[in-house]
């Protein structure tokens, strides 16, 4: 029988989704995901996660306890950065040994610890966790050396695929291409261009963003997402900074959002950040003072948790909309 | 040009030290946080950014009213935003209209970038200088602290009022003015025996007081307007305590390349390897190593304090249940913020403290 490993959908998996099910569906592990959030889960997460964790990290717990009883293995890697100097958010490293304090009951997890950053790790650290997780599941090396790089094939490919080239940006500026979901437009003539900027598990959850990007497209917005920015277009505007914006995630959202309001071409962006999140706290506050500086292109935040009403948060949203046409 | 940083408890006399070793004669002394302080910083500060955000900003913001405008504070790459703190004041202030200049200082750099950027903040000193403006900072550092451990120990003891608060304000500024580290040697010797004679103590309640350790995130540990004055709250129940962080230590470079000795706080990361096996900010493994440690010391309970949203805290927060049951050590943990009550944060204590003296009572009579 094969041995099941399981994947919470949450957090890192939305960055790094086909490395790991590729490696692990190579050793011949069966992979089992999560499925996407749903009300049963987000009720588990509010009940057993620690009060003070972001909603996010949350809703890992609530994935996390959902995928208990079905699975042999957790993956949860304890992931601190994949740059020089740049790290991830601290919860990422922590998580993996919080579930197996806090529930003893869990399946065996498999936690690797790989940090660039900090702790100087290389390649020859990441063959050793290629090793370690391989023999748990098969004896041949061939196999195991084979798995590891068709997943970094598949991640470099997912990734080149994920972020669009700065000759795209330019046409999608045009209004020549579209990015994603094609806006409805029997409302208005011209769809309107935004830009929604946030982290990866909270643009691709469709629970914890209550829907936005549905929202939009239903509304005839046409949006980029701070994930598809070209790399290079981000590190350019990093460069313009004073300091050096140590959290590799913020990286991407203050970039996208310095971008667009340096550069005037769309209508509007929109920042999604999630309550308690340490990282955003700064990003929040960097972004809406930039603005303050450079007010030609409007910029709404918005803050969700897990007692934000969809009502509410729509309103807002239409509002903003609004607040765009009468300035058109 | 005057040169102000943020308050932190014993520690501003340490930041006061190397700048005086710098060269700089204008140093603006923080005044103490008050209640107005911390309303003024969460004030301007963002929602959900941690505390100590908000308190140095209101400090920087009641510095500037008073004429200061050269702002040192910690900067560089690390693991929580401590680091980013500065730029973010620096937008904050500047919209408040206030003309001033920030220099971070990389505390978790390498050793050379570290004395570069203490460098640039001082008296055009030398390398060489700067150098050996931070060894004796760092020496002086050693005996601040032996100060606090010896106040925190005899203000529980003492039979009249407000001595120990008295000689250590002494000791530090007499640590803080000494000239020529020989003579501070010498002093230094002298500091328990100095204790010894002023104070008077309680003979009796020294064999059987309680001892409780505070850790925690750093700047709430040391700072006591932030932490309520925790440390004095304790030793008027009669409990001796001590700092179990220190940032001496980390800044003690002579001590650290000495491959004779293990410092505590690289010895309690080794034993926190188990339960929390690698750094991820803040103090956590710290604080998780120190749980064992002051177990293995015979030390009666450990008070944990941590600001409001401090990401690297909340792994600590969620560990610490599991060692400390493993090892029969009681473990408080406390939250702080800006709105954290007197009263609650008394109780708390006080309840705690019972507890404690129970269990001790329990084990001497068994």
């Amino acid at each position: 029988m094969k041995k099941k490993v399981g994947l919470p959908r949450a957090l890192l998996y939305y960055k790094f989704e086909p490395m790991w099910r590729t490696f692990f569906e190579e050793l011949g592990a069966e992979v089992i995901v999560s499925p996407e959030t749903t009300k049963t889960i987000k009720d588990l997460a509010v009940r057993y996660a620690p009060d003070e964790d972001c909603y996010s990290t949350k809703l890992y717990f609530g994935h996390a306890i959902y995928l208990k009883d079905k699975v042999d293995y957790f993956f949860i890697p304890r992931f601190g950065s994949d740059h020089e100097v740049n790290v991830g958010c601290p919860k990422f490293i922590g998580l993996a040994q919080v579930l197996d304090s806090l529930f003893p009951d869990f399946p065996e997890i498999i936690m690797p610890y790989y940090s660039q950053a900090k702790a100087n790790h290389g390649k020859r650290r990441l063959l050793r966790i290629i090793f370690e997780i391989g023999l748990k599941f098969t004896y041949n090396p061939l196999k195991i050396i084979k798995a590891g790089i068709r997943a970094f094939k598949a991640q470099r490919e997912y990734e080149e695929q994920l972020h669009i080239s700065e000759q795209q940006l330019e046409n999608w500026i045009k209004s020549q291409i579209f990015l994603n979901e094609k806006p409805n437009l029997k409302m208005r003539k011209k769809p309107l261009k935004l830009a929604l900027v946030g982290h990866p598990y909270v643009l691709n959850d469709n629970l914890s963003n209550l829907d936005i990007r549905e929202n939009l497209s239903q509304k005839g917005v046409d949006i980029i997402t701070s994930l598809q920015m070209p790399r290079s277009t981000i590190e350019d505007q990093m460069e313009k900074l004073d300091f050096n914006l140590y959290f590799n995630y913020e990286r991407e959202i203050l970039g996208t959002i310095m971008y667009f309001l340096e550069n005037n071409t769309i209508d509007g962006i929109l920042q999604l950040a999630i309550f308690s999140c340490g990282p955003d706290s700064i990003a929040l506050e960097l972004a809406s003072r930039y603005s303050r500086r450079q007010p030609e292109t409007p910029l709404l935040q918005l803050v969700i948790d897990e007692l934000s009403s969809e009502v509410g948060f729509s309103t807002r949203i239409e509002a903003f909309i609004d607040m765009i046409d009468r300035r058109n | 040009m005057p040169f102000t940083y943020p308050h932190f408890g014993s520690l501003t006399y340490v930041f006061e030290i190397v700048l005086r070793e710098l060269g700089r004669t204008d140093i603006m002394l923080p005044k103490k946080p008050s209640k107005k302080t911390s309303e003024l910083g969460s004030r301007y500060s963002p929602e959900f950014v941690c505390t100590p955000f908000k308190l140095t900003l209101g400090t920087f913001i009641e510095m500037l009213d008073l004429g200061a405008d050269e702002l040192g504070i910690g900067g560089g790459n690390m693991y929580c935003r401590f680091g980013l703190y500065w730029p973010v004041q620096k937008l904050i202030l500047e919209d408040l209209g206030y003309d001033f200049k920030f220099f971070p200082i990389p505390i978790f750099d390498k050793p050379l970038n570290l004395v570069k950027s203490l460098q640039t903040a001082s008296n055009n000193c030398t390398v060489w200088e700067t150098i050996k403006a931070f060894r004796t900072t760092w020496i002086k550092t050693r005996y601040i602290e032996l100060v606090d451990k010896l106040h925190f120990e005899y203000r529980a003891l003492e039979i009249g009022k407000n001595q120990a608060d008295r000689l250590a304000e002494e000791a530090h500024r007499k640590i803080v003015e000494i000239q020529g580290l020989g003579n501070l040697r010498r002093y230094g010797k002298k500091l328990p025996e100095l204790f010894n004679k002023t104070i008077e103590i309680d003979k009796k309640k020294k064999k059987n007081a309680l001892k409780i350790g505070v850790c925690g995130e750093i700047y709430v540990a040391l700072e006591p307007t932030l932490n309520l004055d925790v440390h004095r709250k304790l030793n008027e129940l009669g409990v001796i305590t001590t700092n179990c962080v220190s940032f001496g230590m980390l800044i003690d470079f002579g001590r650290k390349i000495n491959p004779f000795k293990t410092l505590p706080y690289q010895k309690a990361r080794r034993v926190a390897k188990p339960y929390i096996g690698q750094r991820c900010g803040g103090e956590a493994q710290e604080n998780i190593g120190d749980i064992i440690l002051y177990k293995k010391k015979k030390w009666d309970g450990l008070v944990h304090l941590y600001p409001f949203t401090c990401m690297p805290e909340i792994i600590t927060r969620s560990i610490a249940p599991q060692v400390s049951r493993e090892y029969d050590m009681p473990f408080l943990s406390l939250v702080i913020d800006e709105h954290t009550g007197e009263t609650g944060f008394q109780t708390r204590l006080e309840a705690f403290v019972d507890l404690l003296s129970r269990k001790k009572d329990k084990m001497l009579a068994s």
